[in-house]
Formats: structure tokens, sequence, C-alpha cells
């Protein structure tokens, strides 16, 4: 795996970047890749993130609404001409802490003395999807309501498209910090897998980290979303296939989630443009098509 | 893992002291006004009823919610050690009644998280430095960490899963792997909430002789097996659901009068142990 993962996403950058115009590679294709990449490789720690805070291994951004969230912000402030970036972020902040709040009842309270932390995974899945069907209206009637001339970009974004995704640089530098937040709060981020209750016994402030991840999630997710649109199941199918793979702790999920995230988008960004060549399909759609699947496999297996 | 124990225990002080001690839960009062202190060594025992208040009572010790309506805990001499998570994980461990497992970890890593000198948390830092602190036990620990993992793993029987998912083991084998995780946290109080519930008849035997053991630790637990409570305990707290409570040496407190009095049967003694029944 420690080799593996490097070399698979070199494979899937090489592949990204093949076959391109030699006056488009460094104008077009590279940046494109690297939207790409970064985007994945956010979307896998958002996702990692929540399955931390939620305790379910089967928590995604997408699948949850947070992505949803972040698109509806980001659409008012399309709309309303304010900073897309920043409409993002309280959008997936506003549903991150609705989402916390239909798992836990009381997020801001002490978290640890916390007696119902466990939540039935289905309920919280449940209220996920609901949460998620909502933005997606809330977003559709938005767009239904916009100035004709935006629509035609705005449906492609809302499905999640990487061909209008500006510069990525700033995302890829978030992505790699992310990475280092997590080696370094690697054990206590394990613990509080265990439990909020289990890591504030063993010392842990849980409070304080479970505020850092819910930061955390809505930042990668919001930055992602604002890249390239509402791209589902990278956070869900990245992390759930690396611990099918026997990679369990939290340092070395992290950054193979980021590589592994990354190759992931690449690859099917890569499908999206060649599939239906000279029309591009929008990332966002084969993504779903890959993952939605997979979710229902994982779901069989974990209900059981 | 006995190593580091010696460290921390202050001598003199008892590890646990309990001071009028108020529960309740909603309207019902569970227990009026506890007192009592526990020694490294001894072995208390709550029993009572079904909702009579013992996860409440091990929970309240541990630190954990619903907060208590009166009265104090001191671990080692000290009423503010509970509120402090980093030094409160440093004097107790607890045992949950059940685990809730979510993710695939092994036994062995599980085992690993609860090591005390798994994390430098800022407050073991500090005491890395005292001389004689947790540090010190820290390189011992570290030096033969796999040796102490297999002889406690040994001790519970447990050494054949160290490398099994904790989700895939029986609730029996769950429970033991439980108590590893507590005594690998090495501190001088351990709050176990019904560790045996679900071992069987040997593992039972084995785990009351394991826990007998523990000369240096100080040990609250509770069981329904008055049997297996004869067995291990020194000392035993009766929670009579009123919020009335009997508390003390076990041969003291376990009469035929305070067992009525506390599960509302009749019960008799058969050769030193109790049954219910006329």
């Amino acid at each position: 795996m420690r080799w593996l993962l490097p070399a698979i996403a070199l494979l899937a950058v090489a592949v990204g970047l093949a076959g391109a115009a030699p006056d488009l590679l460094w104008s077009l294709r590279l940046p494109r890749v690297l939207a790409g990449f970064s985007v994945g490789a956010l979307l896998a720690l958002s996702g990692l993130a929540m399955q931390v805070l939620l305790r379910n291994p089967l928590a995604d951004p997408y699948v949850l609404g947070t992505s949803g969230g972040a698109a509806v912000g980001s659409i008012l402030a399309l709309l309303l001409g304010g900073l897309m970036w920043l409409g993002a972020a309280l959008g997936a902040l506003g549903a991150g802490l609705v989402l916390l709040w239909l798992a836990n009842g009381r997020f801001w309270a002490h978290a640890a003395l916390n007696a119902h932390e466990d939540d039935a995974s289905a309920r919280l899945i449940l209220a996920g999807a609901m949460l998620a069907a909502v933005f997606g209206a809330v977003s559709t009637l938005l767009l239904t309501l916009a100035p004709d001339e935006r629509l035609r970009g705005a449906i492609f974004w809302l499905v999640g498209d990487l061909s209008g995704a500006g510069d990525a640089r700033w995302a890829f530098g978030l992505a790699l910090l992310l990475v280092a937040y997590y080696a370094r709060r690697a054990a206590a981020i394990d613990r509080l897998m265990l439990g909020s209750e289990t890591a504030w016994l063993l010392g842990e402030p849980v409070r304080r980290l479970r505020q850092e991840l819910l930061l955390l999630a809505c930042l990668a997710t919001a930055t992602a979303v604002s890249l390239a649109g509402a791209i589902g199941f990278v956070g869900l199918v990245v992390p759930q296939m690396l611990r099918m793979g026997g990679v369990r702790t939290t340092r070395q999920l992290a950054w193979m989630g980021a590589l592994g995230g990354g190759a992931l988008l690449v690859l099917a960004d890569t499908l999206a443009r060649s599939v239906a060549w000279p029309l591009e399909l929008p990332v966002g759609a084969v993504m779903s098509l890959i993952g939605a699947p997979l979710f229902i496999l994982f779901l069989a297996r974990a209900v059981r | 893992m006995k190593v580091a124990l010696a460290s921390t225990l202050k001598t003199g002080v008892p590890v646990l002291q309990v001071r009028a001690l108020s529960l309740r839960m909603g309207a019902r009062r569970l227990i009026e006004q506890l007192d009592f202190e526990v020694q490294a060594g001894e072995r208390w025992c709550v029993i009572g009823r079904n909702a009579a208040g013992k996860s409440s009572l091990l929970r309240a010790l541990a630190g954990l919610g619903p907060t208590p309506q009166g009265g104090a805990v001191l671990l080692q001499g000290d009423p503010r050690a509970l509120v402090d998570g980093p030094r409160a994980a440093q004097l107790r461990a607890y045992l949950p009644q059940a685990a809730s497992d979510r993710f695939d970890l092994t036994v062995r890593e599980l085992l690993a998280l609860h090591r005390r000198d798994a994390v430098p948390s800022r407050h073991a830092t500090a005491l890395k430095r005292q001389p004689g602190g947790p540090g010190a036990a820290r390189a011992t620990v570290r030096g033969h960490g796999g040796d102490a993992l297999q002889a406690l793993a040994a001790s519970l029987d447990i050494a054949a899963l160290l490398d099994r998912p904790v989700t895939q083991l029986s609730g029996g084998e769950r429970q033991r792997v439980g108590l590893g995780a507590v005594a690998a946290q090495d501190t001088a109080l351990w709050l176990l909430d019904e560790p045996v519930s679900f071992q069987d008849p040997a593992h039972q035997r084995s785990v009351a002789l394991w826990l007998r053991a523990q000369d240096r630790r100080a040990v609250v637990l509770s069981a329904h097996d008055m049997a297996w409570v004869q067995q291990c305990a020194t000392h035993v707290i009766a929670l009579l659901g009123d919020g009335t409570w009997r508390a003390g040496p076990a041969a003291e407190v376990l009469s035929a009068q305070t067992l009525y009095e506390t599960f509302g049967c009749p019960w008799r003694q058969v050769e030193g142990q109790w049954f219910t029944g006329q």
C-alpha cells in the first residue's frame, strides 16, 4: 500500500496529462489535472473527518448533504454577487451543524459527556439523505430564478464539473495542510474513532478535536465544491476501500486517502472527457455512476 | 504493566474517596449521601436491582454524565482531578457495560490506543520531566512493550485474538479485550461496569482470579452473581433502589437481611454461598 498508492497517483496524473496538444498542456490540461487531483484529495479528507465526527464509516459530504449546503451557499453568493468560496464555506458549515444536531442532539454541549453519542447509522444516513434532497431542491429553485445566460454553466457545475475549475493551486495547498493536520493529531483522532466518551476517558480534548474536524470537513468540502461543484462519493469510496485493504490508522488513512482521492477523480475526469469525445460529460455524473453502486454495496455489508 | 504503577501511587492517600455523593435520574433518587473510601488492593462490588443506579454510580466515579446532584469524588485526594480530562486519564480507567465498535481496529491496535503512554498529551509531557513520573515508566514499557502486551493478553486469554478485528469478537471475548484496555491504561483505579456479564463460567472464574491478582490497584465494579461477588470482592456497596445504601466489608454487607432489602427476594446461605429462594 505504501508504494502502491503513490504509483497509482502518478499513473493517474500521467493518464490525465496524456494526449493533450503540446500548446494546451501547460495552459489548460495541467491546471485541470491539478484541480481534479486537489478536489479529489479534499473530498477524501473531508469524508474522513465526517466519518470520525459521526463515528460512521459511511459518512460522506455528498451523501449527507454538506456538499449540497455548500452548493446552495455558492449559488446564493453567485446570484447576490458575493464571494463564491465564502458562500460555499458558510453553506457547508450550516449543513454540517444541522447534521451534527440531527446525529447528536446537542453538539455544542460538552460533547464528551453525551450519553447518546451513538446514533443508529441508518437513521443518520437517512437524515443526511433528506438534508441532501432539500439542498438539491433549493439549488434547482435558485437556478430556475437565475438569469438564463448563466443557467447552463450553473447546472453543469451543480452536477460536478472540472471544465470550469479555476486556479487550484491554493486548493492543493489546503489539501497538503490538512494532511499535515491529520498527521499531527493522528493518535487523538484514532481515539476519537473509539467514541467521544472513550477519547475523553483517555484524556483527549474531545470538544476541541470535534470542532477542528468539523471546521476541516467544511473547509475541504467548501473548497472542493466552489472549484468543481458537488461531486459525490469520493469521500466515501476512498477511505472505505483503504479500510477494506487493511489501512485503519488515521495517519495512513489521511495521506493515502488524499492520494487515492486525487487519483480517483483525475481518472474519472479523464473518463468523462474521453468517453463521448468530442463531447465532455460532467465528472460528477461519472463519479455518481461509479460511487452510488459501491455505496449500496458498502451499506449492505455494514447493515448485515 | 505493574512497573509504571508504583510511580503514580501516593502512599497514605486513598485511591478513591467518595463523599456525600447524591445521584438522581429525573425525579428518581438513585443514591443519597453515599460515602466510601477505596484503598489499593481493595475490590468494591456494587450490587442492586436493574436500574438501581449501579451504572450511574460507576459513570459518575469516572467523571461521565449524568452530573451528580451533590457530593465529591476525590482521586488520590484531589477533588479537581475528575474535571481535568488529561489528569483523570492518568488516574482512573473505566470499562463500559457494552462496547460500541464502529471501525475495524484490531485488538492489538485497540490495546495500543488505550496505553497511557501512547499519546504524549501536554500533561503527560509535563509529568515526564518529573523524576519517577509516568515518563520514567514509559521507557520501561516501551523497552519490552511486546512482552508486556503478550503477558497481558495471555493473562486474559485473548492472546489468540490480537490480530482479529474487534468487531468480529464474541461478547465475552470483547469484554476481556475491554479489561485488557483498562489494564493497558495502567491507572491505580479501575471502574468496571459488569466485567463478567458475558463470560462463560470458566472465564468468570479466571477474571475473578485476575482481578484478585491486581493487588496494587483499587477496583470498583458491578455484578449480579452473588457467588462471583463473594469470590472476587473485598467490599460491597448494596444500592437499595430508593436512595439508601449499605457499604462495607463483603462479609458484613452480604447478609440475608441486606440481600432481601436489596433485591426484594428471600436468600439463603448454603456452605457459605448465597442463593435465592427459601
